[in-house]
């Protein structure tokens, strides 16, 4: 029996690990309200409505898991579960569940509640779910206080997935009544709105539009935790007023890039103010190309790799993200220490050897200096998605390589790009998360060619030697074999360009000094701050 | 009496074929822009499956025909059912009834002091026709005009927030904070002071210059001169007799801008982040969340109608010969 190595975990780097950062400890000092400002609202207050960001954010301090995590290699440390093995076929996983869990209204923490999460709530309807359990062939309670998983082959990545938002533990008693037979029954449930968890903070008031209150959970098992009183958000739309909140000491913290990027810059020049990359290692947002490559020109791996002659990634992010991102090598952002292959080459800027390659292609200019036509699509997330689009249509533009840009809306944009198919190319981001087969595999494998499934693979990419190696790295336990197999692939994909590469973005944190402790582990955002204190 | 009650009942009876005429419009135009709520919110949570969205798509019951959606709205309608926001995961009813009084507020403040503020100007500005009075009220008067209103918010919360700090940046009161009720409602005067400025001033500027040019037409009239003639002071002349009958034009524009108010409000709201409709309004755009959307717009539309009825029956008294037309 092994007990809590999970080999494949990311492994520490002192570089993202800078200063600010803490581990969980006792708290240095109690009492307090931290408030932080994010937009756009909450939807619920659930992951598993919807995981995203504010959802994410506000509700992994009320739900836990599982495990916790410790560091940007997101060590697996106790949390619902004490203790832990794993057979040696790594195909059973005992927890061993606290005895001393309260849930928020009172009623006793069980092994119950955690078979009954898994299997009738976040298996069907978080939108990883299929991902995380989709193998686990029974869940057993032997007793009130241990969980059997029992998976039909072994899963890599399992250790990695008891994180607060992915597979939060609920209530099984608060589902009394409710039809779980459809997500719309599900999702309509009380409890998504006055969520009732085991987590340092608990649920008191959503005035909506405006702001949210969570607060000590005085019954909360880590005796002496949480640090603070209160847990504010605080909705505010406009980017400057964020800011300015930030700023005027009215707000403590605005998380995960909450402020327009040259906000972000002039706020880090501020002595009371703290900002960080760090803390999100296990999340990888990286941003690219998306390419259609059903149709001739863009199907020609010569064409992809002129496109990304032409786009100077230095430029976009120093100019277009004002600083916040790092150019991209590949699929796995640099930040992941364990999976990124070093021996990728950063990508050249040479619009001279662009050209040379769309003549070699056959696409030769004609007579007006135009090679061919095409039209392209952005994420419809703000002002830098607009100034890329506009970068990309002046230097493809510049080798003759005309672009229509379209605008739409995400409904449009979601609709054209992963159910029409109906684009030519697309700036988009996709996450990383904990481990590649869960956040690269899905946008580079043929299986993944499916209409109506966002942030899939859009650009109809077949690669047989891609989808063997992914296949393999999903059930790979050996260590080093499987950083072979991604090494690999990214290869593979670094010289085939499905999608042209272009930044790996950041999410950046901005902080008031008073506030201490955040930064922990890879999505310290989406833990449970029961040891952040505030002056 | 009978012929004001009859002009009454006549009027709000054409309410229900136009707001029932909106709705419909409403439910065809919003099912024209590509994408539903059930890709937004896959989309939000990262990327899901096809079945998840599929599955998500079948509870909401975005899967069936249109025509059978637009049935089951209109159905709902008439039982004054607004449906249930499947993005929100509440009913909108209850989203638009918490966020109605914010904007009321935000709105009945704003539209009172551009009002009062207004009209005195266009009068004083009248009264002294081409003096220097009335150049500096016709400068300013186009400048505010020609301001964008998130740009001026912007500026008064670096003025009044950063630099002074005397007033609050944002929200609608202090939060997570246990106040007295008179306690409270000061501190909603205090959140209120910038974005209603922010939102009147620029009707300020519409309703001097338009209560301005008003007045001089009437000024024009015969019994404005008989007044004169009688020995009537000019300042009687002017408030009471010119300004009460310059009034009409200024009331209307007040009425039809009910509507144009409460779009303005989703700038102020989004700029200053006041929990009101504009903003609610704004989310379930960007959502695709159609229930909501179109629960908004039908409640704005009966707002609007009944501002424009508010107008029509304040016409009857301001000018009683409207009424026996």
């Amino acid at each position: 029996m092994l007990k809590s190595v999970n080999s494949i975990a990311l492994a520490a780097t002192i570089l993202t690990l800078t200063a600010g950062t803490a581990l969980a400890q006792s708290c240095s000092k109690t009492g307090g309200t931290l408030t932080y400002v994010y937009h756009p609202e909450p939807t619920a207050l659930s992951t598993i409505a919807t995981s995203a960001v504010p959802v994410a954010i506000i509700s992994t301090k009320i739900y836990e898991s599982l495990l916790s995590y410790e560091g940007a290699e997101m060590t697996p440390k106790p949390s619902l579960a004490e203790s832990w093995t794993i057979s040696d076929d790594k195909l059973t996983y005992t927890f061993k569940l606290r005895h001393d869990v309260k849930w928020h209204d009172g009623k006793p923490f069980t092994a119950e509640d955690v078979k009954f999460s898994v299997e009738k709530i976040i298996r069907p309807y978080h939108s990883r779910g299929k991902v995380y359990f989709g193998d686990v062939a029974s869940i057993d309670t032997p007793d009130p206080y241990t969980v059997v998983f029992k998976l039909k082959d072994p899963v890599p990545f399992f250790m990695n997935v008891f994180q607060p938002g992915e597979a939060p533990i609920m209530p099984k008693h608060a589902f009394d009544g409710v039809d779980l037979s459809t997500a719309g029954a599900v999702r309509k449930a009380d409890i998504m709105q006055k969520p009732i968890g085991t987590g340092p903070f608990r649920f008191k008031e959503w005035r909506k539009g405006s702001d949210i209150i969570l607060e000590r959970n005085s019954d909360y098992w880590r005796k002496g935790h949480p640090c603070l009183d209160q847990v504010v958000l605080r909705v505010l739309p406009d980017g400057a007023a964020r800011a300015i909140a930030v700023e005027t000491g009215e707000v403590d913290l605005a998380p995960m890039s909450g402020l327009p990027e040259a906000e972000i810059l002039r706020l880090s020049k501020l002595p009371q103010l703290e900002t960080s990359k760090a803390g999100a290692e296990a999340l990888g947002p990286n941003m690219w190309l998306e390419v259609n490559m059903r149709e001739k020109p863009l199907s020609d791996v010569k064409v992809r790799q002129a496109i990304s002659l032409v786009l100077d990634r230095e430029k976009i992010v120093d100019v277009i993200w004002y600083g916040q991102g790092t150019p991209a090598t590949g699929p796995i952002v640099s930040a992941n220490p364990v999976f990124y292959n070093k021996a990728l080459k950063p990508f050249e800027y040479n619009p001279k050897k662009a050209n040379a390659l769309l003549d070699e292609a056959g696409y030769k200019r004609g007579a007006d200096g135009v090679r061919f036509k095409m039209s392209q699509n952005f994420l419809p997330y703000g002002e830098n998605w607009v100034r890329l689009a506009e970068y990309v249509r002046q230097e493809l533009g510049k080798v003759g390589i005309v672009v229509e840009t379209q605008s739409l809306d995400l409904g449009g944009w979601l609709k054209a790009i992963y159910t029409d198919w109906n684009f030519n190319i697309t700036s988009t981001f996709s996450h990383n998360y904990s481990d590649p087969s869960i956040g690269v595999e899905r946008t580079f494998t043929s299986s993944n060619i499916k209409k109506g499934a966002t942030f899939t693979n859009s650009m109809g990419y077949k690669n047989a030697r891609v989808d063997e190696l992914f296949a393999k790295a999903a059930r790979e336990m050996d260590p080093k074999a499987r950083k072979a197999q991604f090494d690999e692939i990214q290869q593979i994909l670094h010289n085939d360009l499905p999608v042209i590469f272009l930044v790996e973005l950041s999410y950046t944190h901005v902080w008031n000094k008073r506030i201490h402790g955040l930064i922990t582990n890879g999505i310290s955002m989406y833990s449970s701050w029961d040891s952040v204190w505030k002056d | 009496m009978s012929a004001t009650l009859w002009f009454v009942i006549r009027r709000t009876l054409q309410i229900v074929p136009v707001v029932l005429a909106i709705a419909a419009l409403n439910f065809l135009l919003l099912h024209l822009a590509p994408g539903d709520a059930a890709d937004i919110i896959a989309a939000q949570s990262g990327g899901a499956s096809a079945e998840f969205t599929a599955e998500l798509r079948r509870s909401f019951g975005l899967d069936l025909p249109l025509y059978q959606q637009f049935f089951v709205y209109i159905g709902r309608l008439l039982t004054f059912d607004l449906g249930f926001s499947n993005v929100q995961h509440r009913p909108v009813f209850d989203l638009i009834a918490e966020r109605v009084p914010a904007t009321l507020l935000l709105m009945v403040v704003s539209i009172g002091f551009a009002l009062l503020i207004g009209v005195a100007l266009g009068i004083v500005s009248a009264m002294r026709h081409r003096s220097w009075v009335d150049s500096i009220v016709s400068v300013i008067a186009l400048l505010v005009y020609a301001t964008p209103q998130f740009w001026l918010g912007l500026m008064l919360i670096v003025l009044f927030s950063i630099m002074f700090g005397t007033l609050p940046s944002g929200g609608m009161m202090t939060i997570a904070t246990d106040m007295s009720v008179w306690g409270r409602a000061v501190d909603i005067g205090r959140h209120l002071i910038l974005p209603s400025i922010t939102l009147a001033l620029f009707y300020v500027a519409v309703y001097a210059r338009l209560m301005r040019a008003s007045m001089l037409e009437v000024y024009t009239f015969d019994f404005v001169t008989t007044a004169r003639a009688k020995g009537l002071s000019e300042a009687r002349v002017g408030l009471v007799h010119a300004a009460s009958n310059a009034l009409l034009p200024v009331i209307t524009l007040a009425g039809v801008q009910v509507g144009h108010l409460l779009g303005g409000s989703i700038l102020i709201e989004t700029v200053f982040g006041w929990p009101g409709l504009g903003r609610l309004v704004f989310d379930a755009l960007l959502q695709r969340d159609l229930n909501l959307l179109l629960g908004i717009l039908f409640i704005s539309s009966i707002v609007v109608v009944l501002a424009n009825l508010a107008v029509d029956l304040l016409y009857g008294f301001l000018d009683p010969r409207i009424v026996h037309q």
